[in-house]
């Protein structure tokens, strides 16, 4: 078991009235597994990500329970410890591609950065060579080209598979998708879609892949887990869920997938 | 451009023409006959028509003379070529303190932002930004030169003598100028720190197990210094013109020291030379602050 979810609540202080958004969320993620997130928006699945990432802010937000990595909590790990973990065992891609990489940064330096970080005793041209090798892994053409060109340069898709290479070239143990493929263009986003599944098949990598699509979570995951303000309504394997609904919930967002008919 | 220093050199022209005084009664004092102010005006070719006096000053300017001053009776180029020096060495120190004073006292405050420390600075800022450069020199020549004696006000050396003991006389004047402009590249730079250290890159970058200040320097600063450029070259041209007053307080010969002279002497030539060279700093600025917006944002280059 790579991940396990205790009980998990989250608690915003940034108002005059303290408010849960994610309550009593528990489950686990086993080692090169892909675990769905499915939820509306407002439901808590990119807070409970950015948590589990280590990304949620320190202060105006109060944590419950228990987010273990390998058997140690994220949540109250000292902050030194939890950066070895980020961009080394824990990586996460975002919902926009357009923002997430720095515009006057080159895009191979920002795929190394991870490495620069975590790798200390690797050389330039060792970096380099493992840089675009992941820009060659996650499928973009001429990775040489891509490497040192500018992010305004390149097409939203292409970003994303460079934020998926930025990800990858750790080589980590869980990667947390929020959303990658929300701000691209359908075509794209299947071909993203099945880059992950590679890299799941290929480098064991586990995978949280957290979206509001059902159709796209169908696809991709093993198991999936089902959240609804804040809370988690079902879990559990991707065509029980599917087929075998049990909440009222669950069926509702189900019975909403826009059937094509031919 | 040319236009521009076309326009400027004509309202200086005329600017003199409109207010009261005259260089041959400046040179010959007041109690000069008018028979003798009047041929000297003749002499210094004073008694032609305004248009007559600025069309041959340009032929001159363009062929490359600037004319001979009036009090000094020196050629104006090799009067300027003299004294710039002392101006821009001023100018770079007072650059390079306000420059490296405020990106990482902008990086500290935005940091703790929120914090007591943040409001305590802003404090700090405001007063900082509110004091005229020129009396934050009377300032500190009175506390550095009269209290604590570790230089003699007005004191001065030349660059050509000693240039390490030339620049011990430029430090505090050039730490007159920096302050306000440090004070207002601080207040600029801390608001756009904070502004980039919402985007999303930063969370990609803190995603990568970055601290925070690796944070700040690796990504947010270069992007938030690009709203900062204009202001940093709008700050070199203001320094150039600002430091004439300073210049004045700290007793040095800069180019502002020559400047002053010559208008209360009417001196044409040179005032019109020094007022040319300082319109053409800043236009300069304007090219050099375009040029460097490309440089730092890849996103304005053409590919």
């Amino acid at each position: 078991m790579l991940l396990s979810v205790e009980d998990f609540g989250i608690e915003f202080h940034d108002h005059d009235k303290p408010e849960k958004v994610v309550e009593g969320v528990s489950f686990t993620l086993d080692k090169g597994e892909i675990l769905g997130i499915v939820g509306e928006s407002g439901s808590g699945k990119s807070m409970t990500a950015l948590a589990i990432a280590g990304l949620l802010p320190r202060k105006k937000l109060i944590k419950e329970g228990r987010i273990l990595f390998e058997g140690e909590d994220v949540l109250t790990m000292e902050r030194h410890k939890l950066r070895g973990l980020q961009g080394d065992e824990i990586c996460m891609i975002f919902q926009e591609p357009m923002t997430a990489l720095n515009p006057t940064m080159k895009i191979g330096t920002q795929v190394e950065e991870a490495l620069r970080i975590h790798h200390t005793d690797m050389n330039d041209a060792a970096r380099k060579e493992r840089a675009l090798k992941w820009l060659k892994n996650v499928e973009l053409e001429d990775p040489e080209r891509v490497y040192g060109s500018y992010p305004h340069q390149l097409s939203g898709g292409m970003r994303q598979r460079v934020m998926i290479a930025a990800a990858m070239v750790g080589e980590p143990q869980l990667l947390i998708a929020d959303e990658p493929t929300t701000a691209l263009d359908v075509t794209v986003q299947a071909q993203i879609i099945k880059l992950l599944q590679k890299l799941n098949k290929e480098s064991k990598i586990a995978i949280l892949f957290i979206s509001h699509d059902l159709s796209l979570i169908r696809q991709i995951s093993h198991n999936v887990l089902v959240m609804q303000n804040g809370h988690l309504v079902e879990k559990g394997a991707v065509d029980d869920i599917f087929e075998h609904p049990v909440q009222e919930y669950t069926k509702k967002l189900i019975s909403a997938i826009p059937k094509v008919e031919l | 451009m040319l236009l521009t220093l076309l326009a400027v050199s004509f309202i200086v022209f005329a600017a003199f023409e409109i207010i009261p005084g005259d260089a041959a009664v400046s040179r010959l004092g007041s109690n000069a006959t008018k028979e003798s102010v009047e041929a000297l005006r003749a002499q210094m070719g004073l008694d032609r028509p305004f248009m007559i006096r600025y069309l041959s000053w340009l032929a001159g300017f363009v062929k490359g003379d600037l004319g001979t001053s009036y009090s000094y009776n020196m050629p104006v180029s090799s009067m300027i070529l003299e004294k710039l020096p002392i101006t821009i060495t001023l100018t770079i120190i007072s650059m390079i303190l306000t420059i490296g004073v405020s990106i990482p006292l902008s990086l500290l405050i935005a940091k703790y932002a929120g914090s007591k420390f943040d409001k305590v600075s802003y404090g700090v800022n405001q007063f900082a930004m509110a004091i005229p450069s020129f009396f934050l020199g009377i300032l500190m020549s009175w506390f550095f030169g009269m209290v604590l004696k570790w230089f003699s006000p007005g004191g001065y050396i030349s660059y050509k003598k000693n240039f390490g003991g030339f620049l011990s006389y430029l430090i505090l004047p050039a730490i007159a100028i920096a302050i306000p402009k440090c004070a207002m590249s601080i207040k600029l730079l801390r608001s756009a720190i904070l502004t980039e250290a919402g985007k999303d890159y930063v969370r990609t970058a803190y995603s990568r197990g970055l601290s925070t200040m690796e944070v700040l320097y690796r990504h947010v600063l270069k992007n938030a210094m690009i709203p900062l450029i204009t202001f940093w070259g709008m700050a070199v041209a203001d320094m150039i013109a600002g430091s004439i007053v300073v210049e004045q307080v700290f007793n040095i010969p800069g180019l502002g020291r020559i400047l002053l002279t010559s208008i209360s002497n009417r001196d044409y030539p040179v005032v019109e030379a020094v007022i040319l060279l300082i319109a053409f700093v800043v236009l300069l600025m304007n090219f050099i602050v375009d040029v460097l917006y490309r440089v730092v944002d890849p996103r304005l280059r053409k590919d």
